[in-house]
């Protein structure tokens, strides 16, 4: 695996549950939102793997719903341990956002 | 919705694909489909979701490729390997049901054309006679031949797919011919050279077509309260 797609992993698994935890979303709506926000680097196929294991991990559970206008779709919700995940995603990423950026921005520059 | 239904609804929305967009989704589906021991309800589901994103897609004027990447086989094994396995009580129903259906089909072709030959023909003496525990062998032997034999078959379609050059028709049909010739063969000589192991037991042929009758009639209506095969 390329050093960008492991990199990608656990952020984009963090990223999909922030999107779910926000309102029920299906799989074409997220890969939309998360080209949205600016992820248009993402394939939009590799969400559907992502999904799969956060539903076996519990963190997300899926129901086929009937959509408003449209035909009846998985509609994916946070469980109690998808919001638990999520904290912990974001305090992690928090921790680590600000450091990363440093380290980037200095390089290899002396001071 | 019952997995049959996602299968239906799924049958239906493919016909809305474009022609180079199906061949791309029939191939996935074929691919992740052809998978033992993975939960049928999430296989279905998934393969439903993929459906349905690539019809947006291609509403949005992109195509498979653009969607799912051109390397459709390494995405598929990704989505296969994130799949739940099936869960126990399902693969035992379907298992009995796979076993029950088999036996009453045989009992029932047997019965009848014991039973025909005999009346209307006076071959044979009227009833069946087999060493019990030969005959238990027999089944399981056959039964373990047959999961063999539907291994093979998903191994070799599941084979053909993504294949940019599929072999000639005639070659894939001679392997199928072989194949299929081979498995009727084999259970053909377990019945011939299995020993006789047990005491002989004797059935009359309306005894084995009741017998075979209720066993046939268990696994239909199995079949069409659970919907385990339609």
């Amino acid at each position: 695996m390329s050093l960008k797609s492991q990199l990608l992993k656990g952020i984009l698994e963090g990223c999909i549950l922030s999107i779910i935890s926000r309102e029920p979303t299906y799989g074409y709506e997220l890969s939309v939102k998360l080209q949205e926000f600016g992820l248009d680097d993402v394939s939009e196929g590799s969400i559907y793997p992502i999904l799969l294991r956060l539903q076996k991990e519990a963190l997300i559970q899926g129901d086929m719903k009937k959509s408003e206008f449209g035909p009846k779709r998985k509609y994916y919700d946070l469980t109690n341990e998808g919001q638990e995940a999520l904290k912990e995603f974001i305090h992690h990423w928090q921790a680590i956002k600000q450091p990363v950026n440093t380290i980037i921005e200095k390089g290899g520059k002396r001071e | 919705m019952n997995t049959k239904d996602l299968i239906q609804l799924n049958n239906e929305k493919r016909n809305q694909l474009t022609e180079e967009n199906n061949k791309y989704y029939g191939d996935m589906l074929v691919y992740i489909r052809t998978n033992f021991n993975k939960s049928e309800r999430y296989t279905e589901e998934v393969l439903l979701e993929l459906l349905e994103h690539l019809l947006q897609a291609q509403a949005a004027g992109r195509s498979a490729k653009e969607v799912f990447g051109d390397d459709p086989k390494t995405y598929c094994d990704d989505i296969v390997g994130e799949i739940p396995s099936e869960n126990k009580s399902n693969r035992i129903t379907f298992a009995l049901y796979i076993v029950l259906n088999l036996i009453g089909t045989v009992g029932l072709t047997v019965g009848f054309v014991g039973f025909i030959l005999h009346s209307l023909f006076e071959l044979g003496n009227g009833n069946m006679a087999f060493p019990v525990g030969s005959g238990m062998l027999i089944i399981f032997i056959d039964l373990l031949l047959l999961a063999l034999f539907i291994f093979m078959i998903f191994k070799w379609i599941k084979g053909s797919t993504f294949n940019e050059k599929r072999p000639k028709k005639w070659i894939e049909f001679l392997w199928l011919w072989a194949l299929s010739t081979l498995f009727i063969g084999l259970t053909m000589l377990v019945l011939r050279i299995m020993p006789d192991i047990g005491t002989d037991f004797h059935v009359s042929f309306p005894a084995i077509i009741l017998i075979a009758g209720i066993v046939y009639l268990i696994s239909f209506i199995m079949n069409k309260k659970m919907r385990i095969i339609n």
